[in-house]
């Protein structure tokens, strides 16, 4: 049971290497949750994957129909439940997508059910793979508690560079139970590689992993067509399968 | 003893997830009909251990396919009564999820069951062992239970009709429920979830009071507290009844007093004015106190719009919230407009004078009909003279109680366009047109100013609060 969650800047690429890497893992024969926390929803595009509802429209579901349940109905069962329904279930891998943020009213108890229900749920994946939204709001407001690794993905940038940094003492002051922080250095081109391995050293961030740009990535993902199309053996995927190898997993 | 079964039985295994690669069959859920029903019987009408099997068992069953599941259990106990059948039905999920390699989701007509392959490697044949197995630990961990017998059903004709009886009787149990009062239970619920924003915010939750941001009911909270006594939701023994209309309790009251940290000693359930439940950012719905006309208003989240006070929730949230009693406005959840002792020292629905038209339909049926015409929407009135008039019009029971002078009131007193506080003509209580101007804290947090005047005298003439322009 290992939950790693795979944050950065917009648009450094969160999406393509998480996908990625469930590629590559899924033909591990690991038991793996992918999990979409972003409120825009990318992940199951680039697993060929198409998903209906959300975590949010069940959150929903309970906020607006609680007052119709039977009085002593168990909410955190039932809560289960749906989130039991709406998991897709494929081979090798199970998506599950958080979908919109909360709206005004209290969620302070279903989301809290919702801490407990995803505790329990983590627990039955050999690997937790969570795909975040840009900014750093979610760290501390997560609903999966259990994060224990951070993948922080950054393109060559100075912002994202800058993000990653922040992210680490964003950790560290909100005291966030993280035991390991990795960076992944995205879109390397050998115009810039050096630089930035320079820029990384500067910032004290531990690096496991360049992946080079790719052309043939960007041009499935311009042509709206899933990464699990992506060559064995194109350039990001190679690189993909080593900080697999560097990660243990 | 778990050698009679072909699979392992332990706590340990709550929580196992049967994936979809793993899965060999599959009952009810969204996708089929299914429910689990506990009846109480005579003792001679229970054959002790007894199992039926109305439809096709495990081993006619194909690989991959739903199929439908009710599962019928009739027990028979000394101590066994009626009032007891949710309470062990509630346990069926406990127990066949102890079963490894068996998932049981939801309750009642909403169960979802899932077998494992591995189950059916292990020599799973039929559900006679899933029911047998469960009905020994129905029997083990619920001691009052002295014989049980189960009638599963996998025919889907049968499963239906057997159904709609099991709704009735679950539609009997809820009415059941939702009598449940105050004074019938010995424990109270506590949540502490907003005192993360709001320090000195004491949620307290009672069968007729339902928590103000309207998601934990009494029965969440014993749940809860049952789970995890040491979380979030804890039970408050309620002890003695020093107030039964405003319904003040000691175990309230202490309770109020550590939650606070000393802020608060005093909490009455039921009550607007004298010592109100604390709000918290969270609540559904806040009330203001209208001095004018001497009658409480009500306003949603939803309502976008201005209350006849001139203010709109969002305004009268942020004033209200950060955990404090606040004189003059009260932050609630919907179920409490059910409540039958809603606001009850305080007149309950008689004060009430205004409401946002939806959220009235809302609860529509909760109205005493003796007033449901006297409390405008915002289709009647849009601000206080208006409301004055319609509440003479419609004979509002508050209308009695505005105090003689009225007549020379009636006409709209001339009112300085910047000058709206005066003292209220409240039940001797300071409750201001509008919020005192003191910045307070607003849902997820924010600074809040607090000033705390201990042991001092003051004596004021009037006070004249302007707004800022
Ligand atoms: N190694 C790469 N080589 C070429 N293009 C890449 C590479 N990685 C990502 N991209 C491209 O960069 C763009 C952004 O990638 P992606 O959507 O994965 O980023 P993200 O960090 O998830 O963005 P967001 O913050 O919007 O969720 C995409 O068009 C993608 O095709
Ligand atoms: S408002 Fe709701 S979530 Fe917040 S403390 Fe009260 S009961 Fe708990
Ligand atoms: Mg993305």
């Amino acid at each position: 049971m290992r939950v790693i969650a795979i944050t950065g800047k917009g648009g450094t690429g969160k999406t393509a290497i998480a996908a990625m890497l469930i590629r590559s893992l899924v033909s591990k024969n690991m038991t793996i949750l992918a999990v979409d926390a972003d409120p825009d929803t990318n992940l199951p595009e680039a697993l060929g994957d198409t998903v209906e509802e959300t975590v949010g429209d069940q959150r929903e579901f309970m906020l607006r129909e609680r007052d119709n349940l039977p009085p002593d109905v168990d909410k955190e069962r039932m809560l289960e439940s749906k989130i039991y329904s709406i998991l897709a279930e494929r081979h090798g891998y199970d998506l599950l997508v958080m979908g919109r943020p909360d709206g005004p009213g209290c969620y302070c108890y279903t989301n809290n059910l919702l801490r407990g229900i995803m505790d329990r749920i983590v627990k039955n994946y050999d690997l937790t793979i969570i795909d975040t939204a840009a900014g750093l709001e979610h760290l501390s407001r997560r609903i999966i508690r259990d994060v224990d690794e951070l993948i922080v993905v950054t393109d060559g940038s100075k912002r994202g560079l800058q993000t990653a940094q922040r992210i680490r003492v964003l950790v560290d002051e909100i005291g966030l139970n993280i035991s390991h922080m990795h960076v992944i250095l995205n879109k390397v081109t050998p115009q810039n590689r050096d630089r930035l391995i320079e820029l990384v050293k500067q910032l004290e961030l531990e690096m496991v992993g360049m992946v080079p740009y790719d052309e043939a990535l960007a041009r499935l993902d311009l042509e709206g067509i899933s990464l699990m199309e992506l060559p064995k053996n194109s350039l990001a995927q190679v690189e993909i399968d080593k900080i697999i190898m560097k990660l243990g997993m | 003893m778990a050698d009679e079964y072909p699979f392992e039985i332990s706590p340990m295994f709550e929580g196992e997830r049967v994936r979809k690669d793993d899965l060999y069959i599959e009952f009810a859920g969204p996708k089929s009909k299914g429910f689990e029903l506990v009846r109480v019987a005579e003792e001679n009408e229970i054959e002790d251990d007894g199992f039926t099997l109305i439809g096709p068992d495990i081993s006619e069953m194909e690989e991959g396919l739903l199929y439908p599941l009710g599962m019928i259990y009739r027990i028979s106990g000394a101590l066994v009564e009626p009032d007891l059948e949710a309470i062990v039905e509630r346990r069926n999920h406990d127990f066949q999820n102890y079963i490894q390699g068996m998932m049981h989701l939801n309750q009642r007509y909403d169960v979802w069951l899932r077998i494992s392959k591995d189950m059916i490697a292990n020599g799973l044949e039929s559900l006679e062992h899933i029911a047998k197995a469960t009905m020994m630990l129905f029997k083990n961990e619920l001691s009052f239970i002295e014989k049980i017998e189960a009638v599963y059903i996998t025919d889907l004709e049968k499963v239906e009709e057997e159904l709609t009886k099991a709704m009735e009787i679950y539609a009997a149990r809820d009415e059941r429920t939702k009598n449940l009062h105050d004074e019938d239970v010995d424990n109270f619920y506590g949540c502490t979830l907003c005192q993360s924003f709001a320090p000195t915010s004491v949620c307290v939750i009672t069968p007729d009071r339902i928590a103000l941001c309207g998601a934990i009911n009494w029965f969440d909270g014993r749940a809860a507290a049952k789970v995890d006594p040491e979380g979030p939701q804890f039970a408050i023994e309620k002890g003695e009844c020093l107030d039964v209309i405003g319904g003040e309790y000691t175990g309230v009251n202490e309770v109020a007093l550590k939650m606070s940290g000393g802020e608060y000693n005093k909490i009455k359930l039921h009550s607007f004015f004298e010592f109100p439940h604390t709000s918290c950012g969270c609540f559904e719905v806040v009330g203001f106190f209208m001095p004018e006309v001497d009658g409480i208003g009500w306003v949603d989240r939803d309502y976008t719009g201005l209350a006849p006070n001139g203010l709109a929730f969002s305004t009268m949230a942020g004033q209200t919230g950060g955990g404090k009693q606040v004189m003059g406005f009260l932050g609630v959840g919907i179920n409490y407009f059910r409540s039958p002792k809603f606001i009850q020292a305080d007149g309950g629905w008689n004060r009430t004078v205004w409401m946002p038209k939806d959220l009235k339909n809302k609860v529509l049926s909760d109205i005493p009909s003796s007033i449901v015409d006297k409390v405008a929407t915002q289709d009647d009135v849009d601000d206080l003279d208006k409301l004055k008039q319609f509440l003479i019009d419609k004979e509002h029971p508050v209308v009695e109680k505005w105090p003689a002078k009225e007549e020379e009131k009636a006409k709209p007193p001339e009112k300085k366009a910047d000058e709206v506080g005066q003292v209220a003509p409240g039940p001797g209580v300071f409750a201001p047109t509008m919020p005192l101007d003191i910045p307070s804290m607003i849902g997820g947090g924010g600074e809040g100013i607090k000033v705390t005047l201990k042991n001092a005298k003051i004596s004021i003439d009037k006070i004249i609060i302007t707004n800022k322009k």
